[in-house]
């Protein structure tokens, strides 16, 4: 039901970019974005605190763009922001200007409500990213944690085709994931099974051709899933990094499988990795959630964090010149809809894994986080 | 010859200096620093969210797995690294000061260096040489890769940790012992033999009842920093799920229930410190012995016969092992080509090389990045701020416990002064913010200035700080002073000529500590810093939770060279923190 925006993306693509260039010509957004830079450059300097070391490639390409503004990147996790964010602006400390920031669920509850952190849509591309994905900040890209497998070992597809496989003696310990009491988008993932208890106890059924039984203290196929993982002696990393090379390395017989993130497949070359989604697993590979850009309300460069968040966006070039290079990779889905689809991806349409819903996921999460804890 | 036994040798002797301004100084230092924002998170505990927290953690379905078999692993941990360090660090504090053992001065240099090497680097340094193949080929060592089979419990959990955690903190109890049994071994080994006693009745009976309170108060010490740490469990603990009570509060609190972590931290200090109170109550009848006399002797060595060399290789071989070892596991892996292959090629990339955006997103070695240079510089400062203020935070707070004639309140105040002791760095961070954080009536938050690390540093090290006072000046016998005072100096030239000269190199081993442990720690500030105020380890930690383990490994070997730096230069000065080292053998 999340996916309707992004359908028409493919048709939509050659118009939207039309349309944007004709938006980013037009006079007034183009004296618009004079007077940003001008002020930007009177500022000086942009601090980010981001969730992906991309960053790093950012502020090559922003400072080679505009020489007098000097980016600080800061690659803190979306879980460390959100303390962190409302420690200083609590304390009035005012040391950065924009986040960069996935966990939706808590985002909207302890940074958007109370005023900690402002959405901006930069008026050139307010016409090319979809209505959905501007509120209540916008969404620079949608992120994956999903099942990853080793291609290298695996040259015929996935080893496993449903996630129930996961449970049985033939993965024991051999799933590695990021522990989901220390990171606020693995518990979302855990989370999302467990609201998707119907296709859990569907695909229960098509892995084990019975109905499933639910231990005692156990709600739901979701959480029965997350009890059997455990127990199968699931191994728990501190990063998805680690997850990488665990499941991805290559010259490995017998490699385990993981869930990361999609996008980290574009590493595989110079890491000697051999990451690959596991698309077809049942009942889905994984989770979907976007990556916000906001304006901390403190910002002491209000205009530089304005002229940073409307360069992440990337020009006009087909895909998004050298800000958006970083990004324009398969299993990242950009948001905005006159950028084509990376070649080597599967297509937003066809790729499996379900779109959180922030606010469903938020009002689950300590329950299921208290599970994880009391199985581990 | 001087030798007071019983609560401190509060004797007619003592110089009578009011009491009560030094008294009143150290409780108010001791209350901001420690009493205050401990307390603050007692009162967050008092809330409804705070009973909530603690009905969940004691009696929720999730009180088995962020409790009890945290708080067992703890304690566990707690005592074997306690016991080891006190065996291991007072057999090569014994062999150094007493014995003729070869080799001594080189092992006593090396026995100092592993406390000053990052905890989290000597966690990642063990799965270097024993990991095994459960995160993948990245977490395999050098034994595996030799086809030498590393049995689970070798690699990850429980063995590791404590492993990991006695290699860092023998280094401790071998200063502090080593420093009690130089003192003795002067006079009261003398009398002993020119009295006829054998060399067992001699170690029995003057040298183990004398250096009892040090074993104690170094036992207790690496209890309390074992029972509060963090690094090494969460990087060898978590592959298999392995948690304490600092591990699973840091989860609580960076997961957005900090109650959650008070409450597990609020336990650990009250089952820490009912355990510390009873060892501390055994070995409480012979608190303090004035060891340095106003006469000189000859130092005495015991002879080892053939186990000389035996016992110099083996205890060669435990320095090497906790210091090289790691040392050169951190040097490889920041000069190999790719991350989990520590013997593969080599390159200088991550030290000098330029930008390249297909490694690790375009970022230039450690030593062409400005980064690097501001948080030299931050950490440095930060450092030398905070072993300063703590000396002489620890100076008053020492002076008052040392100068109060009623039991009860030195007790008191050393009690209270020791509690940032059990507290783990991460939780003093999270009482600061919650604390100094915010604007206190007309005074501006502390929060994003340096004053709030160095104030958390001070508070952090306050123990240490103090330790270093109150042994440096319980050792001075008061006599060195009454012939000061006699002579006709006031308190203040008595102190300047006669306690501070004789204290000096205590004090300024006590600088070191202070200023180590501020430069490679990361736990407490994990949560204090701020962009502004750049530091070491903060980026070090960056760099490996980005995967960029070669720039991590680069940037700890930096903190490495300052720590060992400091440790040299105050060794140099002359008031070695090693004395016995340079003294003759005899």
């Amino acid at each position: 039901m999340h996916k309707k925006p992004m359908q028409s993306r493919v048709a939509r693509t050659g118009l939207a970019a039309l349309a944007g260039s004709l938006l980013l010509a037009a006079p007034a957004t183009a004296d618009e974005m004079a007077e940003m830079v001008a002020a930007a450059q009177a500022e000086g300097q942009v601090t980010v605190y981001s969730f992906t070391s991309r960053i790093f490639r950012v502020e090559t390409a922003f400072e080679a763009a505009y020489p007098g503004i000097d980016l600080v990147p800061f690659d803190i996790s979306s879980t460390e922001q959100i303390a962190r964010i409302q420690a200083e602006l609590e304390a009035g400390i005012a040391s950065a200007d924009v986040a960069y920031l996935a966990d939706a669920p808590v985002v909207v509850e302890a940074l958007v409500d109370p005023g900690y952190l402002t959405g901006y849509v930069p008026p050139a591309f307010a016409a090319r990213i979809p209505d959905e994905f501007e509120q209540p900040l916008m969404a620079h890209r949608l992120s994956t944690k999903v099942l990853m497998y080793n291609e290298e070992a695996n040259p015929d597809g996935p080893p496993v085709m449903n996630l129930w496989e996961l449970t049985t003696p033939d993965w024991t310990g051999r799933v590695v994931m990021v522990d989901p009491s220390t990171r606020g988008d693995y518990l979302d993932l855990l989370t999302e099974l467990t609201l998707q208890s119907d296709a859990m106890a569907d695909a229960y059924e098509q892995a084990f051709g019975m109905a499933i039984s639910l231990d005692d203290g156990i709600n739901n196929a979701g959480e029965q899933f997350i009890a059997d993982l455990l127990a199968n002696d699931v191994v728990f990393v501190s990063s998805t990094d680690d997850v990488n090379v665990a499941v991805g390395a290559v010259g490995q017989a017998n490699p385990p499988v993981g869930f990361t993130s999609y996008s980290d497949r574009r590493d595989n070359e110079e890491e000697g990795w051999a990451l690959q989604v596991a698309n077809a697993v049942m009942p889905s590979p994984g989770i979907v959630y976007p990556a916000y850009l906001g304006i901390l309300s403190n910002a002491p460069n209000p205009n530089a964090a304005q002229l940073l968040i409307t360069f992440m966006m990337g020009d006009d070039s087909e895909t998004g010149g050298s800000a958006l290079a970083p990004f324009y990779v398969a299993g990242d889905y950009l948001t905005r809809t006159d950028i084509p689809p990376h070649p080597d991806a599967i297509p937003f349409d066809a790729f499996r894994a379900w779109r959180i819903a922030p606010e469903a996921t938020r009002e689950a999460r300590q329950d299921v986080a208290d599970l994880v804890l009391s199985l581990q | 010859m001087v030798v007071r036994l019983g609560a401190g040798g509060f004797g007619a002797g003592r110089l009578r200096l009011s009491t009560l301004p030094l008294g009143t100084v150290a409780w108010g230092l001791v209350g901001l620093l420690v009493v205050v924002p401990l307390a603050n998170i007692a009162i967050e505990l008092a809330s409804a969210d705070g009973m909530q927290a603690i009905r969940d953690v004691f009696t929720g379905r999730i009180a088995r797995n962020m409790l009890w078999l945290p708080l067992q692993n703890t304690l566990a941990i707690g005592v074997v690294v306690a016991v080891a360090c006190v065996a291991l660090g007072g057999l090569l504090a014994w062999l150094v000061t007493m014995t003729d053992m070869p080799l001594r001065r080189t092992i006593g240099f090396l026995a100092a260096i592993p406390f000053m090497i990052p905890t989290f680097s000597a966690a990642l340094s063990w799965t270097v040489i024993f990991g095994d193949d459960r995160l993948g080929p990245a977490s395999t060592g050098f034994l595996h890769a030799l086809g030498v089979p590393v049995p689970a419990w070798l690699a990850w959990g429980g063995v590791p940790i404590a492993a990991v955690l006695i290699g860092h903190l023998y280094s401790i109890c071998y200063l502090m012992i080593a420093a009690a049994l130089v003192l003795v071994g002067r006079e009261l080994t003398d009398a002993a033999e020119i009295a006829g006693a054998s060399r067992w009745q001699t170690l029995s009976g003057i040298l183990m009842p004398v250096v009892t309170p040090t074993l104690v108060a170094a036992g207790a010490l690496c209890f309390a920093e074992a029972v509060s740490s963090f690094s090494a469990p969460a990087i060898l603990g978590l592959p298999v799920r392995f948690h304490t009570l600092a591990t699973r509060a840091y989860g609580a609190i960076e997961t957005g229930n900090p109650e959650r972590g008070y409450v597990l931290i609020a336990t650990m200090i009250i089952v820490a410190a009912a355990l510390l109170a009873v060892a501390t109550l055994a070995g409480r009848r012979r608190r303090s012995f004035a060891t340095v006399g106003g006469k000189g002797g000859r130092r005495i060595r015991m002879t080892l016969g053939p186990a000389r060399w035996p016992l110099a290789i083996a205890a060669l071989a435990v320095v090497l092992f906790t210091t090289v070892l790691p040392a050169l596991a951190l040097l490889l892996s920041s000069l190999s080509a790719q991350r989990g292959t520590v013997f593969g090629a080599l390159t200088l990339h991550y030290w000098i090389g330029a930008s390249d955006p297909a490694i690790a997103q375009g970022q230039a070695g450690i030593l062409q990045n400005p980064q690097l240079v501001r948080s030299f510089v931050v950490t440095l400062g930060i450092g030398l701020a905070t072993g300063l203020v703590a000396l002489a935070a620890g100076a008053v707070i020492g002076a008052a416990i040392h100068r109060t004639q009623r039991r009860w309140a030195a007790a008191g105040l050393r009690q209270a002064a020791f509690l940032p002791l059990l507290v783990p760095g991460i939780a003093i961070g999270a009482a600061f913010i919650g604390f100094y954080g915010a604007p206190i009536g007309p005074l501006p938050s502390l929060y994003g200035t340096p004053m709030l690390i160095v104030i958390a540093g001070v508070a952090a090290t306050l123990p240490f700080a103090v330790q270093s006072v109150t042994s440096a000046l319980s050792q001075i016998s008061p006599e060195l002073e009454e012939s000061a005072r006699v002579g006709g100096a006031g308190p203040l030239r008595t102190w300047l000529a006669v306690t501070l000269p004789l204290a000096f190199g205590k004090l300024l081993a006590g600088f070191v500590l202070v200023f180590v442990k501020m430069v490679r720690d990361l736990d407490l500030v994990i949560l204090l810093y701020t962009p502004q105020i750049p530091l070491l380890t903060v980026l070090a930690f960056r760099y490996a939770s980005d995967g960029f383990m070669q720039f991590a490994h680069a940037v700890s070997v930096v903190i490495l060279v300052l720590s060992v730096g400091a440790h040299l230069l105050a060794n140099a000065l002359g008031r070695s923190s090693q004395p016995w080292l340079k003294a003759p053998a005899g």
